[in-house]
């Protein structure tokens, strides 16, 4: 899988995804375009919606627990604003924090109801050109 | 590396059967197991659960701080995240834990089984068009029509006083509908002032939704009755009408379990905690923490059951417009039961909370918290199968208290992953075959249809029948489906 890019792995009734990054911000944005494709259940639209971008500034205490919160908050804002979020842009990720831009629109049929991201097997490997990691949703 | 269990036709010696459709993993398994896992199951079941994590999950939740006698895999256990799904573990108070992990983000996930007085063929011209009419009047994905949006004041009260609430301030039921819903629909250890603002503004339009996944309404008739004193007290009769609600605390659940998790995952690296798997993040139960989410899992289950009651408000309304003001007509709910959540029960004189995730409580004949007409026969258990399949009516027996902490299964549990499913089956030719075989399909996604066809669960018949061997619950009343309803 090249770096930048995210894939679907088998759960008996989850659903699991692998991912890949350049770098950690990256890889977060690939989680997020990840949650929208479960989401929506087909592949992204290019053109980002046109609406105001929201803004998400996050903090915890280790870098796995940032990415759980970070589709958490993703997930939480689609339930409240009823959209999916398909342009995500992270700006900052370091310390245990993260500053992103998001924007994103409300499609006619949901495929998938996301009920939240878990810790379950999470593990942020650095490797030399890239960051892995694989997490599970509760669908 | 992490030791695995073999399960062949000859037991390994550490994997026994101790009695009928029951075995147990001994603890010396692995060093870190306080009690035994028990699993209820017969051979084949035992097979497929050995097929994913399931086994070695269950291992784990035998780790829980506190726990109490076995934690127990149920004959539908499948793999979940931390805990498997269909598993049950007690934990001993004041201080045992609390995991928020082992009753899963769908707090109060669970089945209403409504009942009608009306026979299946003699509605049976009016079968789409209420079902037509249920998912009108049912919001689903992101649909902002027909929503119920509650105050900021009447959320408080729903998380507060659940069911009670809703039936005698909102109207939207009877005194009769608080006797047949497992804790009367409420649970006083809530407090509204423990859940979050964010998981208040997911929830303040979500009730009387289904949400997604194998979240469905299901019209259904009686196809067959195995015990005739048990139906006859629950009010069931052969070839009745009958309405199957299965749904639970949608975002306001959802928010409180990732609040919980974030919170106990914090205070445990506080402590210098690393625990095998995050997931099973858990906290004393006595302790801050475990109070909160405590306090919180109480009132988002208290939603959950309002849940539920705003949508046999939306059927009755359904049913009296399309069949008229008729008596027979108006459905009366038989029983409500959770299958994910955490209860203070008492085994041995010995208070513990009780977790259920993807398992049902089933209470033998005589138990206090029965209504008066379910004493002689103890209470009712609902196992809906996949779509298109049957789903099971039971009768909790006095044994299960010895057995499985009072406990049964919830489904027939997945055995095949969404992905595979999907590969596999065509959404549309299996709406058609629903059709073709009589059952009236509402579902607006037809990749959803295919997550949740019958071949990705494992064969409810053979579920049930597990339970019943065991000696948990017997089987009452076999019911088919007539309509599904997702959302």
């Amino acid at each position: 899988m090249e770096p930048g890019a995210y894939q679907f792995e088998p759960h008996t009734s989850e659903v699991q995804i692998r991912l890949e990054g350049s770098s950690l911000p990256e890889l977060f944005e690939e989680a997020g375009y990840a949650l929208a494709e479960v989401m929506l259940g087909e592949e992204l639209p290019e053109t980002p919606p046109d609406v105001d971008q929201e803004y998400i500034t996050l903090e915890a205490a280790d870098t796995e627990a940032l990415l759980v919160d970070w589709l958490n908050e993703l997930i939480s804002r689609a339930d409240m604003r009823k959209c999916v979020y398909t342009h995500l842009v992270v700006d900052d990720l370091a310390g245990g924090k993260l500053r992103a831009r998001i924007r994103g629109y409300t499609p006619s049929v949901l495929k998938t109801a996301v009920k939240a991201a878990t810790f379950h097997g999470l593990e942020i490997r650095e490797h030399e050109d890239r960051f892995t990691a694989t997490v599970v949703l509760d669908v | 590396m992490e030791p695995t269990i073999e399960v062949q036709s000859r037991l390994t010696p550490l994997l026994r059967q101790i009695g009928p459709g029951l075995y147990e993993l001994d603890p010396s398994f692995r060093e870190d197991m306080r009690v035994p896992a028990r699993i209820v199951a017969d051979e084949e079941l035992l097979r497929q659960m050995s097929r994913d994590r399931s086994l070695i999950q269950l291992v784990n939740v035998t780790t829980l701080p506190g726990i109490q006698g076995f934690a127990i895999g149920m004959p539908d256990m499948h793999e979940g995240y931390g805990f498997p799904v269909g598993g049950v573990a007690g934990t001993l108070l004041p201080d045992g834990a609390i995991s928020p992990g082992g009753i899963g983000f769908d707090i109060n996930c669970g089945v209403r089984l409504l009942s009608t007085g009306l026979h299946h063929e003699a509605v049976k011209e009016a079968v789409p068009a209420l079902a037509h009419d249920l998912a009108r009047s049912i919001p689903t994905g992101f649909g902002r029509h027909g929503r119920l949006a509650l105050s900021p004041e009447q959320l408080d009260r729903v998380l507060d006083e659940g069911v009670p609430y809703v039936v005698r301030v909102l109207g939207l039921g009877t005194g009769e509908d608080l006797t047949r819903i497992e804790a009367g629909g409420h649970l006083p250890g809530a407090d509204a002032g423990k859940v979050t603002v964010r998981a208040r503004e997911r929830g303040h339009d979500q009730l009387g939704t289904l949400g997604g996944g194998n979240h469905f309404i299901e019209l259904q008739r009686v196809e067959r009755i195995y015990d005739t004193e048990a139906a006859a007290a629950f009010g069931l009769f052969e070839g009745q009408l009958t309405i199957l609600i299965h749904t639970g605390s949608r975002g306001l659940g959802h928010q409180v379990c990732t609040d919980s998790v974030r919170e106990m995952d914090r205070a445990l690296a506080r402590e210098g905690l690393r625990l095998v798997d995050r997931q099973l993040a858990c906290a004393p139960f006595s302790s801050p923490e475990g109070q909160d989410y405590y306090a919180a899992m109480c009132a988002a289950a208290n939603f959950a059951w309002s849940n539920r009651q705003v949508l046999t408000h939306r059927v009755r309304e359904v049913f009296s417009r399309r069949l008229g003001p008729q008596a027979e007509a108006w459905p009366r709910i038989i029983y409500d039961v959770a299958h994910n959540i955490a209860k203070v029960e008492t085994y041995g004189g010995q208070s513990l909370c009780i977790h259920r995730k993807g398992a049902t409580r089933a209470f033998g004949p005589g138990n206090p918290e029965l209504p008066e007409a379910y004493q002689q026969v103890g209470q009712p258990v609902f196992i809906p199968g996949s779509m298109g399949t049957a789903s099971f009516v039971l009768a909790g027996r006095s044994e299960s208290q010895a057995v499985s902490f009072s406990s049964a299964c919830h489904g027939a549990g997945r055995q095949m992953s969404r992905a595979t499913a999907k590969h596999q089956v065509v959404g549309a030719e299996l709406r058609k075959a629903l059709n073709a075989q009589g059952i009236v399909v509402e579902c607006p996604s037809n990749a959803e249809l295919a997550e949740e066809a019958p071949t990705a669960y494992k064969d409810v018949d053979r579920v049930v029948d597990a339970v019943d061997t065991a000696g948990i619950a017997r089987k009452v009343a076999r019911l088919v489906p007539l309509a599904v309803l997702k959302g």
